[in-house]
C-alpha cells in the first residue's frame, strides 16, 4: 500500500474525502481484502480518537463502509483485531503483555531490521496524520517491535556486566528490570510443564525481611 | 545584649558551615553521594523520563543489619513490583499473578550505577559544580560531568545539599539533549522507613512463583578479537566467553570502558539469527552487523555513533 493510498484512507475515515473520491475508494474496498483490514484498523483507532472529539459525518461514513464490507456497522471494525488477539493469547500468553510493557516502559527503538521494519511502518501508517490526537498501541504491533531474543540477551548481559564492574552509566538498572520482565514471561510459558518452574509457597517478608536464608 | 551575642555566634557558625560546604570539591561531593546512597533509608516517588515519556515509580529503600531492602512499584501499566531483600529479588507481576525470584549482585540497587568517587574519569570528562536548585522541595547542588567529545554522554546530578543524596539525575547528549532523567518528585530522607512499607503492596496468596533460570555461564578468556578504531579513552575491561540462553554456541563478550561509560561487544558465530542493525533501550544503544562468519553487536550507554564505530572496527587478528 503506497503512502498516497494510506493518506486517502485516513482522510476518508475522517470523513473529509470528497464524495467522488469516496465512491472510488469504496469500490476498491469491496475488491481488496487487505485494504478492508486497513480501514477496519483505522476505524478502531477512530473510535479511540472519538473519545476526545466526534468526527462530523462519521456515523454515515461508518455505515457506508460497513455496507461496502457487507457487514454490520458496529461489528466491522473490531472483528479482525479481536480474532487476531484471541489467536495470539494461547500461543504467546504472557509474552504479549510483556512485549507491551517493554515497549511502553523502556521505549525500544529498533530500526534497519528487514523483518521489523514493516510492522513499524504499519504502526506509523495506522496513525491518521491529518487528525491531531493520539493512538493506542496495538498489542500485536508492540510485539513486532520487541527486540529479538538474542539482542535482548545482549542487553541483559551488558547490563549485568556493567553493574558488576561498577562503571555503568546512570540508572540503567530499570531497563534491565524491564527486559527481565520480558524474560519472566518466557520462563512462565516454558515452565508450564517444564522442570524450570518451581512454586514457592511462602510469601516474602514472613521472616521479617532479612531474606538471607529464604530458600 | 546576651541574645545579640548568641545571634552573632550562631550566624558565625552557620556562615562557617555554609562556607565549608561551599568549599567541597566535586570529587568530594561524589564521595559523599556514594556514602549517602549506601547508607540512607528513603522512600519517595521517582519520575523517570526518556524518549519523551514519563513513568512514575514508588521507591522504598532501607538497610537492615547491613542488608539492602528495596521496593520499587511502577505506578502505571501492569503495576510491576520489585521487592529486593539482600541478593534475592522478587519481581511481582500483579496482572499475571506471578512472581519471579532472581538473584542479583549487591551492586544492583536502584542507584548502584551512579558514578562513584572511585571511578577514574581520566581526561575524557570534566567534573564541576554548576549551580544550586531545588528538587523535591530540597536545596540541591548540581554536579555536571561533561565529556570532551561526542563519543560519550554527559551526566548531571542534583545532590541534596544536606545529605548528598542524588535527588535527580540526567544523562545528557553531546548537544545538551536529555537522554534519560530520574527525578524524585517527593522524597522522605528524615523519617524512619518502616519494615512494613517494604512488604509487597498486594496479597500474593494465589500467585505462582517461578525461580530464575540459569542465565549466563561465563569464563574469562584471551581473545584474538580487537577493536582497530577504539574511541579515545576506552580500554578493554574484560574479555570472556558467555553461553547465553537461546544461543547454540558461546559468544565472545568484550567490555570496553572509559571510566564511566561501558560498551559491550558480542561476537557470535553467524546462526542466521536476525538482529536489528540499530536499536536503543532506554539510554542504551546497539549496533549490529555481519562480518564474514560472525555477527558482531555492540551495546552501551553511549551515543549510537560510538557503538557503531566500535562494532564496525572489530577485527580478528
Amino acid at each position: 500500500m503506497n503512502d498516497a493510498l494510506k493518506m486517502q484512507i485516513s482522510v476518508f475515515v475522517d470523513g473529509e474525502l470528497p464524495e467522488n473520491e469516496s465512491e472510488l475508494l469504496l469500490r476498491r474496498l469491496s475488491q481488496d481484502a487487505t485494504l478492508r483490514t486497513q480501514v477496519a484498523q483505522y476505524l478502531r483507532i477512530g473510535r479511540l480518537i472519538r473519545r476526545e472529539r466526534e468526527i462530523p459525518r462519521m456515523d454515515e461514513l461508518r455505515k457506508r463502509i460497513a455496507m461496502a464490507l457487507g457487514e454490520q456497522p458496529d461489528e466491522t471494525p473490531a472483528r479482525p483485531e479481536q480474532s487476531r488477539r484471541r489467536l495470539l493469547k494461547p500461543a504467546a500468553g504472557f509474552a504479549i503483555a510483556a512485549a507491551v510493557a517493554v515497549v511502553a516502559l523502556v521505549g525500544l527503538r529498533q530500526t534497519d531490521t528487514p523483518g521489523a521494519l514493516e510492522p513499524a511502518e504499519s504502526v506509523a501508517a495506522s496513525q491518521p496524520s491529518p487528525v491531531p490526537g493520539y493512538t493506542e498501541p496495538l498489542p500485536a504491533d508492540a510485539l513486532a517491535q520487541r527486540p529479538g531474543d538474542m539482542l535482548t540477551q545482549y542487553y541483559l548481559s551488558h547490563g549485568a556486566t556493567s553493574a558488576d564492574l561498577g562503571a555503568n552509566g546512570i540508572l540503567t538498572r530499570l531497563v534491565t528490570l524491564e527486559l527481565r520482565e520480558g524474560e519472566l514471561v518466557e520462563v512462565a510459558v516454558e515452565s508450564a510443564g517444564a522442570e524450570r518452574s518451581t512454586v514457592a509457597p511462602d510469601k516474602p517478608g514472613e521472616d521479617d525481611g532479612s531474606g538471607s536464608d529464604r530458600r | 545584649m546576651e541574645s545579640q551575642w548568641l545571634l552573632a555566634v550562631f550566624l558565625l557558625v552557620a556562615g562557617t558551615s555554609t562556607a565549608a560546604r561551599d568549599r567541597i570539591s566535586p570529587n568530594d561531593w561524589l564521595e559523599r553521594m556514594s556514602v549517602a546512597v549506601a547508607t540512607t533509608d528513603y522512600e519517595g516517588t521517582v519520575i523517570r523520563r526518556q524518549n519523551g515519556e514519563a513513568q512514575a515509580l514508588k521507591v522504598v529503600h532501607k538497610v537492615i543489619d547491613g542488608v539492602v531492602n528495596e521496593k520499587v512499584i511502577t505506578q502505571e501499566g501492569n503495576g510491576l513490583e520489585i521487592v529486593r531483600i539482600g541478593n534475592e529479588v522478587h519481581c511481582i507481576l500483579p496482572d499475571k499473578k506471578s512472581v519471579l525470584i532472581e538473584q542479583w549482585n549487591d551492586r544492583s540497587t536502584l542507584f548502584s550505577t551512579l558514578p562513584s568517587s572511585d571511578v577514574s574519569f581520566g581526561s575524557e570528562y570534566d567534573l564541576s559544580l554548576v549551580r544550586e536548585e531545588r528538587v523535591a522541595g530540597r536545596p540541591a547542588v548540581v554536579l555536571a560531568i561533561r565529556p570532551h567529545d561526542s563519543f560519550r554522554f554527559g551526566h548531571r546530578i542534583w545532590l541534596d545539599r544536606e545529605t548528598a543524596f542524588p535527588l535527580r539525575t540526567e544523562l545528557v547528549g553531546h548537544d545538551g539533549r536529555m537522554i534519560e532523567q530520574f527525578k524524585f518528585a517527593d522524597i522522605n530522607l528524615e523519617s524512619a522507613v518502616s519494615r512494613q512499607s517494604l512488604e509487597p503492596s498486594i496479597n500474593l496468596d494465589n500467585f505462582t512463583w517461578y525461580t530464575d533460570p540459569v542465565r549466563v555461564e561465563a569464563a574469562e578468556v584471551e581473545t584474538n578479537w580487537a577493536c582497530d578504531d577504539l574511541p579515545p579513552g576506552f580500554r578493554v575491561i574484560s574479555t570472556r566467553h558467555e553461553r547465553l540462553p537461546g544461543a547454540d554456541t558461546p559468544v565472545t563478550h568484550i567490555v570496553y570502558g572509559d571510566g564511566l561509560a561501558t560498551v559491550s561487544v558480542f561476537i557470535a558465530e553467524n546462526e542466521d539469527q536476525e538482529i536489528a542493525r540499530r536499536s536503543n533501550v532506554g539510554a542504551s544503544t546497539s549496533f549490529s552487523f555481519e562480518s564474514g562468519d560472525y555477527q558482531i553487536t555492540a551495546v552501551g550507554e553511549v551515543p549510537a555513533e560510538t557503538v557503531q564505530r566500535i562494532a564496525s572496527s572489530m577485527r580478528l587478528r
